[in-house]
Formats: C-alpha cells, structure tokens, sequence
C-alpha cells in the first residue's frame, strides 16, 4: 500500500532489484553448474595430453610433476577445477609414422598412460563403464586415435583392447588402408580408399565383438555411413561438432546426426575454436553453446557429450582456455534453458548408456573364456578397478 | 658296467643307433643290451632296420646289419660331430660309424623341408644359419677350455677302448640265443621305469620352456585357427597337438612368440603381438585343455585341474625394437619370458653366432641398454632367457640379474660343442644364481649331427645335473621349431619315454620331478618375489639413443636429438637444393 503511495520508493527498488537479481541469478547458475557437476562430474571424449608428454619429456614422466605442469591444457590440479571425473586419454601418433613405426610407437603411449595412472593417486585406470561409475578418482581410459595404429592387423587391435584400449578413432588426418579420412590433402596415404573396405568393415565387426568403442571423429562421410550402418552397437564421435552450424570436414552433418540418434550413439562435442566457428574471429563459449543447441535439436539431448580435445589444439573459445573451464560451459547452457536431467546425460549418463550398451553386445557375441591372472598383480601394477570381471568377459 | 655303459651307448647313438618303436621291445632291448655289454663280447651299436622286427639287439651273427656289433678298432675312433680333423674311414650303410662319417665332413645343410619321420613343415629360422660354418663353431671350440669329452683332446676324438677278447662264432651264436631266450621270459624294468614315469608324470606332469606350435600355426594356417585342418585336436605334421599333449603328461608350456630375425627394424612388433594373439585364441578356442596363465600360482592350479598352464615367451629382443614401453605392454599381455636374442645382435644384446666365426661381437655382452632391459625384465617380474645368446652376454646377465634366469632351450656344450649350448663354467654360474637349463631336443644341438636317439639327450640331462645339480635341470624341447628331433622322442606325446630313462639312470623321484616341473616353478617364484620386492620402483624410461637405431621403417618422433642417427628419413638432397632457389623465385 505504501509502495503505490511512493513511486520513488518503488523506483528505488526497481533499480535495485535490476542490478542484484541477475547478478544473484548469475551467481546462483555457476553455482548451480558447480553443484551439478560434483554431482555428475564430467566425463570427456578427448585429450591430447599424452602427446604433449612425449613431445616435452620424450614419456619420461620422472621430468614431470603432473599437478603442476603448466604449459599444457592439462594437469591435474586443473582436472579438479574442471570436475573431470573421467578422461580418455589419446594415444595418438603422427599418420607420418604410418607403415613404419606406428605400433611400436602406439604401445609407448598406453605405456605412458599406465605409468601416469599407475604413479598418481589422483588418477585410477579404468577399463568398464562400471569402472567409471564406482571411481571416486579421476578414472582413465584409452583411446586410440587413428586406424593406422594398428597397422591393418586384427590381432593387433585385440592386443590393443587386451591393454585397455576402450575406443579407436578409424582415422585421423590420414586414410588407412581400409578407411577414409576427412582430411584431405595432408597426407598421401591410399588416397584411392573410399568409406570402408571389405577389410575395414571387419574391423568394425570385430571392434564390436570385443566390445571397443568405435569412434567416427575424423572420419569421412562416407567413412561415417558405412560404420553407422554395419555397427551393431551405438558409437561415438569423440570429439567432433554440428557441421551446419559450421561447415568444417571435421564436423557431423544433420543426416548422420540423425542416424546417431537413431543408433542411440553420442556426439561428444569438441572445444576445438577451428572448427567451432568457421573462421570467425570471435569464439567464445556461446560459439560452443551453438552447437549443444543445435545437435540437441536435431538428434536429441541424449546424443551428445562433451569431447574437448584439449592439448590436441591450440586455439580454443574465450573462457575455456584449459581443463578446469567445463563449470563455464554447463553455465552457459543452464542459462540457456538446459535442464538438470540434460545436462547430467550430456555430462556422464549418455556417454555411460553407450559404454555399457557397448559392453552387452561384447557379452553377447563370441565364445566366453577365463583368462586366469592374478588380480592384486593387475591391480598393483596399474590400479585397475573393475578389472577381474573385465577379464572374464574378454572376449576375442 | 655302469660306468661304461652310458658311454658305450653315448657311442652307439653317436653311430645313429635306435631303438625299435615298439615300447616293449624297445625296453627288453634296453635289458639285453646292458646285459651284452656286460659280456666278454664286445658291445655293438646299430641302428635297427624298422622292416626286421628285430629285437634290439638281435642274436644272429653279429657281422650283419641289425645287429648291435662291436667296433673294429679303426671305428672306435668316432669324431665328434663338430670337430673334423682328418677324413673318417669309409663306412657301409648299416655300419656302425655310418652316422660319423655323415658328420665329419662339410655337408650341406638339409633342406628346410626335412620333415623326416615327424613330417614336420621345416625349421623357422634358416636352417644354414645354424648348419653351415659347422667347422667353424669348432674352430672356435678348438682350443678352448671346454674339452667336450673328459679326457679327450680338442681334436674332439673319443678315446680308443681296449679291445676285448673275442668269442668265436659259434660261442657268440649260443651265447646270445640265450640271452634272446632270457630277455623273453624275465620281467622287464624299462617297462616298470615308464609306468613309473607315468605315475610320477601324473601328478607332476612337465613344464616345457619352448615350443614353437605358434609358428607353425602362423606359417601354415595363417594363425587362422578356426579353419577345420588348424584343429588343435586332430590337428597333423607338426610335433604338437592335443592328444599328444595329453600323452606326453605335458602340464604347463612356454608357447614360444617367435618372429624371423629379418623383421628386426621392421614390422617385429607387430609379428609379435599377432604371436601372441593367437597362443591367447588358442587357450579360448580350447578351454578344456589350455589355461593360458601368468604367474606360478597359475601353473599349480592348471595342474589341479588338468590343464595344460600355458604361458607366453617372446623369443628375441628385436621383438621390442629397443622400447622399454614395448616390453612392458607385453609383459601386461602375458609375457613372461624373452630370449634376448635370436640368431641376430639386437642394438643392445649379442647372439651366439658372435662365438662363431661368422659374426664379430659388437656389444661384447650387453649395452648399456641392454643391461636397462635387463633390470626393467627383473623389476617387471619377466624371465630372462638366455638361449641363442652369446657367451659373453651369458654370464653378463648371469652377473648382472637380481632374479634367477633359464635357457629355455639349450642343451650342454660340454657333449655336443654347437654354440648355442651352454659351457660349463656358464652352468657352474647358473647353479650358483639357482638358474635352471632347460634341455633342448634338436639333433644339432644334441650330437652335433643330424641323428640323435632318447639316450642322448639324457645324457645332457645327466651332464647338467652334474655340473650344476638336479636343481638346474629342465624339459626345452624346441618342438615344432626344429626339423631333426631324437628317435624316441618324435613328438611331444614322448616325454615319459625320456623320464622312464632318467629313472633307469637313477634319477630319484626328487630329481625327477625337479627337472620336469619344481625348478622352473621354484625359478618362477623367486622372480615374482624379486619383482615384490622391487615394488615402488620406478619404471626406466630412458630410450635408447637413437644413433644406436638402425633401419629406415622408424620415426625420430618424441627424440629432440637425432644426431649422428643412421638412416633416419632426411629430404633427398635435390629438394634441399631446391628450396633456396623456390625462395629466390617467390620473392
């Protein structure tokens, strides 16, 4: 009653409440988005970390102190901050060392990986999606990236997930000789593969079968398709972004975004600046926020993920420089609508529905065998969780 | 008798002396034998024509073939294998000394294709790399310390037997009718020793440290094991399949992840992880009979469960193309053994053929990588295998490991001076570190020459034991990896035949059973507990220099200092040229 007497007073409080109430909303959503992400911390598609480990100290951790190193995206005080609660780590090498070096080289980084989770107590090497569930560390697995790794050979690929190699990336920068990139001109490798070949259809059969996530991220169209079609179980694109939002070879057109859905895989979106704005000067996390909106729109909420590719780039958006921005990001998106159940699907249960979906098919395929190995030996040597069953249920 | 008699056979089988295949004849054989060479009659070798059906040794007059003859006094001198110095007599086909003048010469090396008797599909590394330069392995024994049999000279010749009276024809004929009559009508012990075998075997079957199905499988199937011919248990041509196995009492084997030394620099890393693929698809696709396993515990409960325990071994260093991050990923694959060395020099280790003269030593024994692979083998809990290296690199690691080593593969040197055997002072060394020599099968590195029988091999056994003690001896057969294996011992269906003849030499059933299962197992343990206690240790990290690299299939990818590499990829030089004029040009 006093108010309609005074419109002074109301003013007054108009502008007052103008100035705290977004500053409280704002407040309250990265509070909101750091709530959410204790509770769900996230689990990310891609680091290039491991590279950087061979390029700066040639895996030789002893030069290294993990939580502190700062010249990369990545450490583990920064993982923290960012509510990593799982990472694949990339094994990456160069397609220059394809036909030559590439296994050798191949194993030395999931050597590295080993080591690295084996000397930390941050850090638990994980091979299950149970193993990621039960983990009150920062769980690791391994991804490969890049079919040239296994130097066409399927016995290889199984020694591969034998370490613990839970996805391969079919190709990087380079075609193998049974599958296409989305590269074009970088490398001159059997530049007449198309897609997939006979023998690259087996690959992705027997990817299947031993229960490894197929991973469609630098992959062509055609490449893209012809896995869509023959994988009996739901992959993923570890970190790659919505193509119509920004034309880039290395982006995923709505047609296979759809098929995504359809085969109930994920996206994991990429932080990549290059590819997230097309050229564009200004990258921010609203650049980024673009794509969640756009690939939630066409595929749905539970096909996507989050993929940074930190310390595979140089240039990432305004506000996500390094590892422990991801609270930015779900900010944004919380601002933007997202709710609590999309966002915890994007951060962790859609990539786990994958794995575990994933891990079924494996059950279901080929002959069950034990392979008897003392599991304290596993578990010291690596810090494995999880471990025992995921022997029992290895499956060639 | 006793002491004469192993020489005497040792004579006989160096004469390519063999047993009938029948096991019952074959042990009154073994009866009538000893007791001939017992007998004023001199004893006589001979090779037994499998037509005549003949009982070893047959009575009749003792000038024909078949027939165990004495030596005339000009044959008593047999060369051994290696070491020709003058040319034999001539000799007839079913003389004794007919496997001697075969050997004494420069004879090619046989064909890779042998497959005599055991149709075996040929041997994996180039048979002329082991048999050509024999004269040199011997030029390079001659005049060593290592005399191959006591008392003789380096020329390698046997001492000359007194000669003993001889019977008259009709004695001899009498004499031996009645032992043929004997030897029908007693009781006979080599039949009870193998029962006895087969009892002891039941319970302590034997653990063989190497054996090259893999190989096979790969040069054969293609390692594509489900076609129908690869089935393991019908499977033909090869010393190994499961019934034989079964036979055999064969309870725990090093399935061996051999690839050729020519994919060294190459794609060996990638070989090897295909070998061991498939000994893993092998324990999968036959789980009643394999149990692929990791540690001795893991050993002890396929026993109890009737399995064969079957463990990896990688049989060379350039498996790991000089990467410590290699041979760690195979030891999280299940390796748990490595050979560190082929018949080639990895950067880091030296082969056997450096004690020959076809190859000069580089390393001298090991680098000082080497000895990193070494320590990281110890710290990781991985045997180190000593087969086909140097001497040199023998009683470096001998030195060097904290854990104790084998030979999965070797047999004594001191009997049949081939260089991929082991000296006596390495086998003093191996007893002091509580080391174990696993004794290999193969005619060349049993007698020197293509034909060996049962009888030599446990010689070698016997030899082992006593130079370095039943503690050091152990089961390495090398089947399927070799072509020439003992008469007696065809396959791996034979290893109680083998037990059955360490009994009859008095091996007691301590001995036995520490030869066929408790010394790799007590050597096992002692490598896991060397492993324990290095627990905490860091892993070694520091590569290889890469000018100690060779070969073009490499990357200098992750090394700032390529300097002074061999043929690491550069620009042609013509680009190089090229590029100041592309400058000036698009200035």
């Amino acid at each position: 009653m006093e108010m309609k007497r005074n419109p002074t007073n109301l003013l007054l409080w108009l502008m007052f409440l103008s100035d705290t109430v977004p500053f409280t909303y704002e407040k309250s959503m990265r509070e909101q988005a750091i709530k959410l992400m204790q509770d769900t911390r996230l689990i990310d598609g891609h680091n290039d970390f491991v590279l950087r480990l061979r390029i700066f100290y040639q895996n030789r951790l002893s030069k290294v102190n993990l939580r502190e190193i700062n010249k990369t995206h990545t450490n583990l005080a920064k993982l923290e901050a960012g509510y990593v609660g799982a990472q694949f780590w990339s094994v990456y090498v160069l397609c220059s060392a394809q036909n030559k070096d590439a296994v050798r080289l191949t194993l030395e980084q999931i050597d590295i990986v080993k080591r690295m989770c084996n000397s930390y107590e941050e850090l638990e090497l994980v091979t299950t999606s149970q193993g990621i569930s039960d983990s009150k560390k920062i769980a690791c697995l391994i991804g490969i990236e890049g079919g040239h790794s296994i130097d066409s050979s399927l016995a290889t690929l199984r020694m591969y997930y034998d370490l613990g190699v839970r996805y391969m990336t079919l190709t990087h920068s380079c075609n193998t000789p049974w599958s296409e990139s989305s590269s074009k001109g970088i490398h001159n490798f059997y530049p007449s593969v198309t897609g997939l070949t006979a023998f690259g259809q087996e690959v992705v059969k027997e990817m299947n079968r031993l229960g490894m996530l197929i991973d469609l991220s630098h992959t062509s169209y055609s490449t893209a398709k012809a896995a869509l079609h023959i994988s009996k179980a739901p992959v993923i694109f570890s970190h790659s972004a919505a193509f119509s939002v920004c034309n880039h070879s290395r982006n995923v057109p709505d047609d296979i975004l759809q098929q995504l859905k359809r085969n109930r895989g994920i996206i994991m979106v990429t932080f990549n600046a290059d590819v997230l704005a097309c050229g564009r000067k200004v990258v921010n996390i609203s650049t980024l926020a673009d794509h969640f909106d756009y690939i939630k729109k066409i595929a749905g909420p539970e096909s996507i993920g989050i993929g940074g590719d930190y310390d595979g780039v140089e240039r990432f958006p305004e506000g996500l420089e390094d590892v422990s921005k991801y609270p930015s990001l779900i900010e944004e998106l919380l601002r933007r609508g997202w709710n609590e159940i999309e966002l915890k699907a994007v951060l962790r249960e859609n990539f786990l529905r994958v794995f575990k979906e994933v891990e079924k098919k494996q059950r279901s395929q080929g002959s069950i065998s034990k392979i008897k190995e003392s599991e304290k030996e596993w578990t010291e040597l690596c810090g494995f969780s999880s471990l025992h069953s995921n022997l029992i249920n290895t499956h060639r | 008798m006793q002491a004469s008699a192993p020489h005497i056979r040792a004579r006989c089988a160096a004469v390519g002396v063999s047993l009938p295949s029948h096991p019952r004849m074959r042990s009154w054989g073994w009866i009538c034998s000893t007791w001939l060479l017992a007998a004023p009659a001199a004893p006589r070798c001979r090779s037994l024509p499998a037509a005549t059906g003949r009982i070893h040794p047959t009575v009749g007059d003792g000038a024909r073939a078949g027939q165990c003859l004495s030596f005339p006094p000009q044959q008593q001198q047999h060369r051994w294998p290696c070491c020709p110095t003058a040319a034999p007599p001539a000799l007839g086909v079913g003389q004794p000394g007919h496997g001697a003048a075969g050997r004494a010469g420069a004879r090619p090396p046989p064909s890779t294709k042998a497959g005599a008797g055991s149709g075996v599909a040929g041997a994996r590394s180039s048979p002329a790399r082991r048999h050509t330069s024999r004269k040199t392995y011997c030029t390079a024994a001659t005049g060593s310390s290592h005399p191959s049999v006591p008392g003789t000279a380096d020329t390698g010749l046997i001492p000359e037997q007194p000669a003993a009276p001889i019977p008259t024809r009709g004695e001899d004929r009498m004499l031996r009718w009645s032992v043929l009559v004997l030897c029908l009508l007693l009781p006979c012990s080599a039949q009870q020793h193998l029962e006895e075998a087969k009892r002891i075997m039941a319970t302590t079957p034997v653990i063989d440290g190497h054996n090259d199905l893999p190989w096979q499988l790969l040069k054969r199937f293609n390692n594509q094991l489900g076609l129908p011919e690869a089935n393991l248990t019908q499977l033909t041509g090869t010393h190994t399949n499961i019934p034989k196995l079964n036979t055999g009492h064969v309870g725990g084997q090093f399935w061996s992840a051999y690839v050729p030394c020519e994919t060294q620099n190459k794609d060996a890393v990638k070989r090897t992880l295909e070998q061991i693929d498939v000994v893993h698809r092998m324990c999968e696709l036959y789980p009643e009979t394999f149990a692929c396993v990791v540690n001795s515990t893991g050993i002890e409960e396929a026993f109890r469960n009737k399995k064969v325990a079957s463990l990896i071994g990688v049989e060379g260093g350039h498996s790991i193309d000089s990467s410590l991050g290699v041979l760690r990923t195979f030891y999280h694959l299940g390796v748990r053994y490595m050979t560190l060395t082929h018949s080639c020099n990895t950067p880091w280790a030296d082969n056997w053929l450096v004690d020959t003269a076809e190859e000069s030593p580089v390393h001298h024994g090991l680098s000082s990588f080497g000895k990193t692979v070494v320590e990281e083998m110890n710290r990781l809990g991985m045997m180190v295998d000593l087969a086909h290296v140097s001497v040199d690199t023998m009683k470096m690691v001998l030195n060097i490991s904290k854990a104790p080593v084998i030979f999965s593969h070797s047999s004594a040197y001191s009997l049949c001076p081939h260089r991929r055997n082991v000296p006596d002072d390495v086998l003093r060394m191996v007893a002091s570190k509580e080391g174990l020599v696993m004794v290999n099968f193969y005619n060349q590195y049993v007698t020197c020459s293509d034909k060996a029988n049962l009888s030599n091999v446990a010689d070698h056994m016997d030899h082992v034991k006593k130079v370095a003690g039943f503690q050091s001896v152990g089961f390495g057969g090398d089947y399927d990896g070799v072509t020439g294996v003992p008469t007696g011992l065809e396959d791996v269906s034979t290893y109680p035949a083998l037990v059955a003849e360490l009994l009859r030499r008095n091996w007691t059933e301590q001995e036995v059973k520490a030869a066929l299962a408790d010394n790799l197992l007590r050597v096992f343990r002692k490598v896991e507990e060397v492993k324990m206690s290095l627990q905490g240790t860091a892993p070694h990290e520091e590569p290889i220099a890469f000018k100690e690299l060779a070969g073009a299939c490499r990357t200098s990818y992750g090394y700032s200092d390529t300097s002074g590499a061999g043929p690491a990829p550069l620009l042609p030089a013509a680009l190089l040229l090229a590029l100041p004029l592309l400058s000036t040009l698009l200035s």
